[in-house]
């Protein structure tokens, strides 16, 4: 079972050399295929909703291809690199990793970052944007599944307690900045990896409850903007127009039903070239794929993160120790939850929030953050017999 | 729980299962389920149609003369659709009513004028000056939803005159619209009430211009589609003459207030006179030159629409009833205007021979009559003596018409006669003329008197026909009703020895150009056949009433040298009213070219102020300046 196989009998360099060669022989090659798929897919729906446009303000109308298209190549080099060290070498430099996010996540706060449409989210490099809160998901999973390889076996209230505590200040940082559904994606992270880690079942209650009264919490205290409330809540009215969060679900969800079966076919879609959903490009980039594709495309999508998923859950049980068969389950908690949260708010059956859809929205550090994820989870599949 | 982590990842995989299990369900709802409806509403998304509305033709007279045009207005609107949701929206308007120097009180009544449509922007002023205009464009941001815009309105340029027969243009209703939705109308879009505006709506009205346009979320336009170019309605030209219309408009209103001056003894108070109607045909085809009904009203009112309150005025009988077309609409006793057809009736059945006389001693008894009213008298009581058919139109003898009268009900082998003759002349039927709601008056006739009574015998206690009905009938009295259009044709019938045309108000319709779209047919309904030497003993009757030292109307035509005129007045006697004054003729006696008749309403005598009522208007037809309107002697 997983974290029971020992190396035998060779020198230790020899031995380094061969089990680096021969891990890379159990690269699972589905799991890169199903990613390269998306991310294909992902470069062809951001140009046929960017390119009209763009052409119409008459500039290149593959801007952001292009540069979506330098995202993936770079996001293959560090899924590579991810995966290219044994996993193992995080385990001791996990309180590097959280400082390092900490401090990142801090410093976007500070002038240092740029605030874009309200949120101080980034960092201004070369014309590029840097989200420190992408990669901090990766770096929270790398620490919370330490950190639960660690305390498995006698997860208590105090150690539960500090697991929270651990996940609670990034999570604040970036609900300061703020940005609610990159929050959410980091208390589902932390739900994942308590659960497998051993967290009893009363732990995980109690996590849940808090969780629904810091909503409430939310919504009751007049903490949010009204527009963000506004965008919560319009999936549970969608006929309310006069809320313009209102109207961009019922675009949202028009551009997909619209769609059929088959689809408008590519590049025909008349909401999507009309732009009439908002963040086209971006957090909405699964309207474009129902409008364009049909049922047949956006279901194979789904099924492709299916794959994905399956893939990953596959690598949890496989993996040699529960370090790595945690940083899956975090990997896959972020990933599905991400999914169902994007694709769910297009269709009107999840809140609106600004969380982009894995390998297909437009954008820089999702993408390599993604990436990286996906090269931590090769990392741990490829290692399983190691 | 178990610590077993596979346990655990089991849990994880149940909750990822039935997370996409969700997914697939809501897609296929979206993508199939529910497809169509999305598909609709993607499609009004991204196109829209823009209307544009096409000029409403304008109507003119015979001779081209302009009675209803679009005149064409530089306005500043509001739309109230975009100001709705705005935060500015006071400060625009206050911007807004600085600018124009209309104050904010002022601004915001116009605004919430319910004449306005709801659907189109509202205009808050007219002829704004150019530097003003300019300026809103300058500064389109600091007034969402006001536009200058040039509009076209429907104007008449003639005020009241023609108003009964030109009709006006109301915004369409709610209910309207759903009837008419298939013909392309639209909320908002103007639609014929009444006269030629609604019967010739169809002409009038053009076909709008749509362009259809492909818009993006924030409505801005992407692309044109398609255009179509509205289509100009047509024109129609009316068999009216403007000039004959002003005359008889002039003529009919001098009339009534001659007659409020003079004192009627019957009821010992002087005449009412309010309202009346002329009708003017040329007898050769049925055209209308002119026609006119009092109390009128200016359509130029309701232009910007009507309230409902003046609406309700406008039709309450009791304030005249102004909107109401006398002269096609309103029924009323021909009196002994209907001895023309009397003695057409009696002469063609061989009742009578022209030349034979019968002595009218002032009193006729009814044959086989019990009761207080068998003895009937001529007006004021004369005596004419020994009279023939031309002597009795001349002088207006009663007795002689009641004793054909009697001899109708009387003798066998006439039948309804009478009613037959009146029938044929046009009488008591819609004329078919092209004007809405024409009523169709009344010739009553022994069955008709069974079935009232049959059918309400409260209000009519009498179902048997007497010879008293026949003799009141043969001077036009009884329940005998007639529109002055109808008595103006019947005249012009006999005038043109015998031919029944359809009278018509529209000539021909035709494009912007003045190219014939469409002629509107002279149509010959029937012939009345009538001997040579009745017509002329009928005819020698009439000229006398205008031009013999006895005529009823010979004061009133005194001398009056233009045409040789064959007419005859009435006075018809009307329950609870004062008499009503009417004189029907045609000009020139012998080949006539216009045929007259005019009703007042408790006026008194025709020969008193209907018959100067007509010669004012046949002095000014001869290009003879007319002389305003006088009493004249006449008891008849």
């Amino acid at each position: 079972m997983a974290g029971t196989t020992a190396a035998r009998g060779l020198g230790a360099h020899a031995m380094s050399r061969r089990r680096a060669a021969s891990a890379w022989r159990h690269v699972d090659i589905s799991l890169v295929l199903s990613v390269l798929t998306c991310a294909s897919l992902g470069l062809i729906m951001i140009y046929s909703s960017t390119r009209t446009r763009l052409a119409e303000a008459g500039t290149d109308p593959a801007f952001y291809l292009k540069r979506q298209a330098v995202f993936v190549v770079v996001g293959l080099a560090v899924m590579a690199a991810m995966a290219l060290v044994d996993y193992r070498i995080f385990q001791n430099r996990v309180p590097f990793i959280y400082a390092g996010m900490v401090v990142a996540l801090l410093a976007v706060l500070t002038p240092l970052g740029v605030n874009r449409k309200g949120q101080q989210a980034s960092f201004e490099l070369a014309g590029f944007q840097l989200q420190p809160s992408e990669f901090a998901k990766v770096g929270l999973i790398v620490v919370l599944a330490a950190y639960g390889s660690l305390h498995g076996s006698d997860l208590d209230w105090g150690r539960v307690a500090a697991a929270v505590g651990l996940a609670a200040v990034p999570v604040a940082l970036i609900y300061l900045q703020p940005d609610l559904g990159t929050s959410l994606v980091f208390l589902v992270i932390l739900l994942g990896v308590l659960l497998v880690a051993g967290a009893k079942g009363r732990h995980l209650l109690a996590l849940l409850a808090l969780g629904v009264v810091a909503v409430i919490a939310v919504v009751q205290l007049d903490v949010l903007q009204d527009y963000q409330l506004d965008r919560l809540t319009s999936f549970l009215d969608p006929q309310n127009d006069t809320q313009r969060a209102a109207y961009n679900l019922n675009q949202s969800k028009t551009a997909i039903g619209s769609g059929g079966v088959l689809g408008k076919g590519l590049f025909a879609g008349t909401q999507t070239n009309l732009s009439y959903v908002p963040e086209q490009h971006t957090d909405f980039i699964f309207t474009a794929v129902g409008e364009q594709l049909g049922l047949v495309g956006s279901g194979l999508l789904l099924a492709v993160y299916g794959l994905m998923a399956w893939r990953t859950w596959r690598a949890a049980a496989l993996a040699r120790d529960l370090f790595g068969s945690l940083i899956c389950v975090g990997v896959l908690s972020m990933f599905v939850f991400q999914v169902f949260e994007n694709v769910g708010m297009t269709m009107g059956i999840m809140p609106i929030t600004g969380i982009p859809l894995p390998f297909l929205s437009y954008g820089g550090s999702s993408t390599l953050a993604a990436f990286a994820a996906v090269g931590l989870v090769l990392n741990v599949h490829m290692r399983r017999f190691a | 729980m178990n610590t077993n982590p596979h346990l655990r990842l089991a849990v994880i995989a149940v909750v990822v299962v039935g997370l996409f299990s969700a997914m697939f369900a809501r897609l296929w709802y979206l993508q199939v389920l529910d497809s169509n409806s999305f598909v609709a509403a993607a499609s009004a998304n991204e196109i829209r149609f823009v209307h544009t509305d096409a000029p409403r033709g304008e109507i003119r007279d015979r001779h081209g003369r302009p009675l209803v045009v679009n005149k064409r207005v530089e306005a500043v609107t509001v739309d109230l659709a975009v100001l709705a949701d705005r935060p500015d929206r006071d400060a625009v308007l206050g911007r807004l009513a600085t600018l124009l120097d209309i104050g904010r009180p002022d601004l915001d009544k116009r605004l919430a004028d319910v004449r306005h449509s709801r659907f189109r922007p509202v205009p808050v002023a007219e002829g704004v000056p150019e530097h003003k205009v300019s300026y809103l464009a300058e500064h389109r941001t600091e007034f969402p939803g006001v536009q200058s815009a040039i509009i076209a309105r429907r104007s008449y340029p003639n005020g009241a005159i023609a108003s009964h027969v030109l009709g006006y243009v109301l915004e369409i209703s709610a209910e309207k619209l759903q009837d008419r939705k298939a013909d392309g109308y639209r909320l908002g879009d103007g639609i014929g009430q009444s006269g030629v505006e609604l019967v010739h709506e169809s002409d009038l009205r053009g076909v709008a211009g749509v362009t259809k346009l492909q818009v993006d979320a924030q409505g801005r336009v992407l692309r044109t589609l398609d255009h179509q170019a509205p289509t100009p309605g047509h024109d129609v030209y009316l068999t009216i003459d403007l000039e004959v219309q002003r005359l008889a408009e002039e003529s009919l209103l001098q009339g009534l207030v001659v007659a409020r001056g003079l004192r009627d003894n019957e009821a010992g108070k002087a005449f009412v006179a309010p309202a009346g109607a002329v009708v003017v045909l040329d007898p050769a085809d049925g055209s209308v030159l002119a026609m006119a009904s009092y109390p009128t009203y200016d359509p130029n009112e309701f232009v910007d629409g009507l309230l409902p309150e003046r609406y309700r005025e406008l039709i309450d009988d009791a304030k005249g009833a102004a909107l109401t077309n006398r002269a096609v609409q309103s029924g009323y006793a021909p009196g002994s205007t209907f001895k023309l057809v009397t003695a057409a009736a009696a002469a063609e059945r061989g009742m009578i021979e022209p030349r034979t006389t019968i002595t009218d001693r002032g009193s006729f008894t009814i044959p086989n009559c019990r009761g207080e009213q068998c003895v009937k008298r001529n007006a004021g009581g004369a005596a004419y003596g020994p009279v023939n058919l031309s002597r009795a139109i001349t002088v207006s003898s009663d007795v002689y018409f009641y004793d054909l009268g009697a001899r109708f009900w009387l003798e066998k082998g006439v039948g309804d006669g009478m009613q037959d003759t009146a029938k044929a002349f046009g009488l008591g039927s819609k004329t078919g003329i092209g004007l809405p709601s024409e009523r169709s008056g009344l010739i009553p006739d022994p069955e008709l008197k069974k079935r009232r009574h049959a059918e309400n015998p409260a209000a009519f206690p009498e179902g048997t026909w007497q010879t008293g009905d026949s003799v009141n009938m043969a001077i036009g009295q009884g329940d005998v009703l007639v529109t002055p259009l109808q008595l103006a044709s019947a005249y012009a019938t006999f005038g043109n020895g015998g031919s029944v045309y359809r009278p018509r108000v529209a000539a021909r319709v035709a494009d912007r150009d003045g190219r014939t779209v469409r002629d509107e047919r002279v149509t010959k309904v029937r012939t009345v056949e009538v001997a040579p030497a009745v017509d002329d003993a009928i005819r020698d009757g009439l000229v006398g009433v205008v031009g013999d030292r006895d005529g009823t109307a010979r004061s009133a035509f005194a001398g009056f040298s233009a045409f040789s005129v064959a007419g005859k007045t009435g006075t018809a006697q009307v329950a609870a009213k004062q008499d009503s004054a009417i004189f029907a003729a045609f000009a020139p006696a012998n080949a006539p070219r216009y045929a007259v008749a005019v009703v007042m309403e408790e006026a008194g005598f025709g020969g008193s102020v209907a018959a100067p009522v007509a010669r004012r208007i046949l002095e000014g037809i001869a290009g003879q300046p007319p002389a305003p309107v006088t009493a004249s002697e006449g008891v008849d």
